[in-house]
């Protein structure tokens, strides 16, 4: 009687360990970036705020990740003496190859988000929901959701807070969230248009 | 402890009931439905570069300036243009969801072309001296519709056909007060941005024996007895006392005393649900006409295009004497009734219609010819209902057509042996020689005299979805205003009064808002009826029951709703095609168990 007892929580507490702290790890595939980015480099060395290359295009959309054209404007040659830079120019300038950036906040087809509308209209900054993006030393890895094809950073409310930022958020909760506290209007066809 | 089989299987099960308590299963079935959006062979966008683009609405006449949001040169959403001083940035629901209509799987996807062209070049030889080639066209006042002409004129015995006009147009921002008689004024009467923006300054009487969604909105809703329209507005202009047309009309002396009073001292005007409607002929007792009805303007023409065919309504046409009846059903806009045409045409006549629809003249017609939808075409809009000044738009195409289709006025310029040109680009040049109004160009938002702009520059501007406009010239009285008398008065038989729900739109309507209409109960479906408790009762109807609904023209079977809002003597069918065939000019109806 007792040894039954024992097996039903064996396997319960076995169930709730692979569910509570084995499945967010295998949940996701991590990827790397192509190229050891440092945003930290970029804007404490080169002086380098946000928009200078992640801009907003003559009409007012969101022009994302920038293209080899803009790193090649000042990477066309080495201007400092690291490895990383150097494979950069080697891999990427030099070949005129594009970097296929991993984009950790590409939202799903279904979602339309105005960068322009909550950056100058609404002056939220980019740490708000990127985190602090621009002052990391590396790229973190890129997580992904093979069932879902999602991005870890803009998909699904967060199993376990292992690995996760706490900051800022690019969920459908975390938008709906800060639009409620600001009091703000929110509603399906918002976004899902 | 053992391992027994029994403590294996309570293993599992504790097993089962721990993953219970943990996100994985949870977790596992919302991925899983994300999953199956993914599936090979679901349409996605494209991803790639985002662009706005400006073009302009063809879906009804309004016209209402468009910004389209294009990935990868694919328009995926549509918005209004806020700078737009017409339709200052709103789009009704068709418009928002008009991206849609490319891929509506209703479509008419195919045509014979080829057979079409010769049996018209075959009819066209073998036709006898009086017989007719005509061109019915459903929205008449944009540059195809004088392509039309023309080549009637270049035709022997050539016929244009178009549906009566009003020749004037309604100042909504001059009036204080608005009678409106059954027209469906926030329900697809004029340009809705404009109508909404001129709310705030007039009063609004909706008289109609339903409560539409107009009259839900109006600041007064006059809920007349059904057929007494005429009493009410002989009393509102001092033909009738008061007293007899509440007797008539079933309201109240003194809500009519209050409208008279309202319509007689501030600007005013009268709208009715047909704009030949006699209804209209009030505006001049109310001295509405060059204040709030102005003569109707149109954008200047080539010199050369002004010998061209009349229009022709379709009861002055000779009976029995179309050969080839060409029909431009490419746009929603007003639609003849089939047994209006069906007595016009000669024995053995080719009708051949340009269509993306199934539901409309492709039902009669010989040949069904497949015409781009918007926003495949590139065309002008005529001037809505409610644009005071000389406009000119162009509907600048946002994608190419997706089925082979056949361009309307190509194939009839070519029938009637008419040089290749661009008329769009001629009916611009001639605006721009023209030397006066101003272009307003969407994607600065700025407004440039005509005459500072050069001609290439002026064109180029319309295709990126500007518009020239010119309302400096004095606002004038219409010409002589011509109504059509109403239908028949009614008899025994049948008793009911047919009522329209809607406007009537005809055309493919977008499938994600037609879908959303019919589920959320905004729009009739096709197929339904709604009756009033008491004739239902009368008729031994019941509610969902099938019956047929019978006119003096024929009979349709049809679904009953019974709807305690729907007054005695009223059937409120559903607007379209279908319903103007069965009525005609006729809006009587009875209504019997199938």
């Amino acid at each position: 009687m007792i040894g039954g007892k024992i097996a039903f929580a064996s396997g319960m507490l076995v169930a709730l360990a692979g569910g509570w702290l084995a499945f967010p790890r295998i949940l996701y595939q991590t990827r790397l970036q192509p190229v050891n980015f440092s945003h930290k480099v970029h804007a404490e060395k080169a002086g380098t705020k946000c928009e200078d290359c992640h801009s907003f295009r003559d009409d007012g959309t969101y022009a994302g990740i920038p293209t080899l054209d803009k790193c090649s404007g000042c990477h066309a040659a080495a201007m400092g003496t690291t490895v990383a830079e150097k494979n950069f120019i080697d891999q990427y300038v030099t070949p005129n190859r594009e970097p296929q950036w991993l984009s950790y906040a590409q939202q799903p087809e279904n979602v339309y988000f105005s960068h322009i509308a909550h950056v100058k209209l609404g002056h939220v900054k980019c740490e708000q929901c990127h985190g602090n993006e621009g002052g990391a030393a590396t790229l973190r890895p890129y997580q992904r959701d093979p069932i879902s094809g999602y991005s870890r950073d803009i998909w699904g409310r967060p199993v376990s807070p292992i690995g996760l930022r706490t900051e800022g958020g690019m969920r459908m909760d975390d938008c709906v969230d800060c639009h409620r506290r600001q009091g703000l209007e929110y509603s399906c066809m918002g976004c899902h248009k | 402890m053992t391992t027994t089989r029994r403590n294996l299987l309570k293993f599992v099960g504790g097993g089962a009931a721990g993953a219970l308590l943990t996100p994985a299963p949870w977790r596992l079935i919302t991925d899983t439905a994300l999953w199956s959006e993914n599936w090979p062979g679901i349409p996605r966008p494209a991803r790639g570069e985002i662009r706005a683009r400006f073009t302009h609405c063809t879906l009804c006449p309004a016209g209402c300036a468009v910004r389209a949001r294009c990935v990868n040169g694919q328009p995926v959403s549509l918005t209004g243009v806020k700078p737009h001083p017409i339709s200052h940035g709103a789009l009704c629901p068709w418009g928002i969801a008009g991206h849609h209509l490319p891929y509506h799987p209703a479509r008419v996807r195919q045509g014979p072309v080829k057979e079409a062209l010769a049996a018209v070049a075959r009819a066209m030889d073998q036709r006898s001296a009086g017989e007719r080639v005509a061109v019915l066209d459903l929205r008449p006042g944009r540059t195809v519709s004088w392509t039309y002409r023309r080549a009637m004129a270049a035709i022997e015995n050539g016929l244009y056909l178009a549906p009566r006009q009003p020749a004037y147009s309604i100042d909504l921002a001059a009036a204080e007060t608005v009678v409106s008689f059954g027209a469906p004024l926030f329900d697809g009467w004029g340009t809705p941005g404009n109508v909404f923006a001129a709310r705030g300054n007039f009063r609004l009487v909706q008289i109609e024996p339903v409560e539409s969604r107009t009259a839900a909105l109006a600041d007064m809703w006059l809920p007349i007895r059904p057929g007494t329209e005429t009493a009410m507005a002989a009393a509102l202009g001092g033909e009738t006392t008061i007293a007899e047309a509440a007797r008539l009309t079933g309201v109240g002396e003194e809500a009519i005393g209050a409208v008279k009073e309202a319509a007689e001292n501030g600007p005013a005007v009268v709208l009715a649900a047909d704009p030949s409607s006699p209804l209209m002929s009030l505006n001049a007792k109310l001295r509405a006409l060059g204040r709030t009805v102005v003569a109707r303007r149109e954008a200047p023409l080539p010199e050369a295009w002004k010998k061209a065919a009349p229009v022709t309504e379709m009861a002055a046409a000779p009976d029995g004497a179309i050969r080839v009846l060409l029909i431009d059903e490419s746009l929603p806009g007003g639609y003849v009734p089939w047994q209006e045409i069906e007595p016009k045409l000669a024995a053995n006549a080719v009708v051949v219609v340009f269509t993306s629809t199934t539901e409309g003249y492709a039902r009669h017609a010989r040949y069904v010819l497949p015409s781009p939808v918007y926003p495949e075409a590139a065309e002008d809009i005529g001037p809505a209902i409610d644009t005071v000044g000389e406009v000119f738009r162009i509907a600048a195409p946002l994608l190419a057509p997706v089925v082979p289709v056949v361009n309307p006025g190509e194939f009839v310029a070519r029938i009637a042996g008419l040089p290749q040109s661009d008329p769009l680009r001629e009916r611009a040049d001639a605006i721009h020689q023209a030397g006066r109004g101003a272009l307003l160009g969407y994607a600065d938002g700025k407004s440039t005299p005509a005459k500072e702009v050069t001609a290439d520059n002026f064109w180029k501007t319309l295709n990126q979805g500007g518009c020239w406009m010119d309302d400096t010239g004095k606002k004038a009285a219409p010409g002589k205003l011509e109504f059509i008398a109403a239908g028949e008065p009614p008899h025994d038989e049948l008793p009911l009064m047919v009522v329209a729900a809607g406007g009537r739109r005809g055309g493919l309507a977008p499938p994600l808002m037609s879908k959303l209409e019919r589920e959320s109960n905004l729009r009739m479906a096709a197929n339904r009826v709604a009756l009033s408790p008491a004739d239902a009762r009368s008729n031994g109807i019941e509610n969902g029951g099938r019956c047929l609904l019978e006119t003096a023209c024929g009979r349709l079977s049809v679904v009953a709703t019974i709807d305690a809002g729907v007054p005695a003597g009223v059937v409120e069918v559903a607007a379209g095609p279908r319903i103007a065939d069965l009525c005609g000019a006729s809006p009587r109806a009875r209504v019997v168990r199938a």
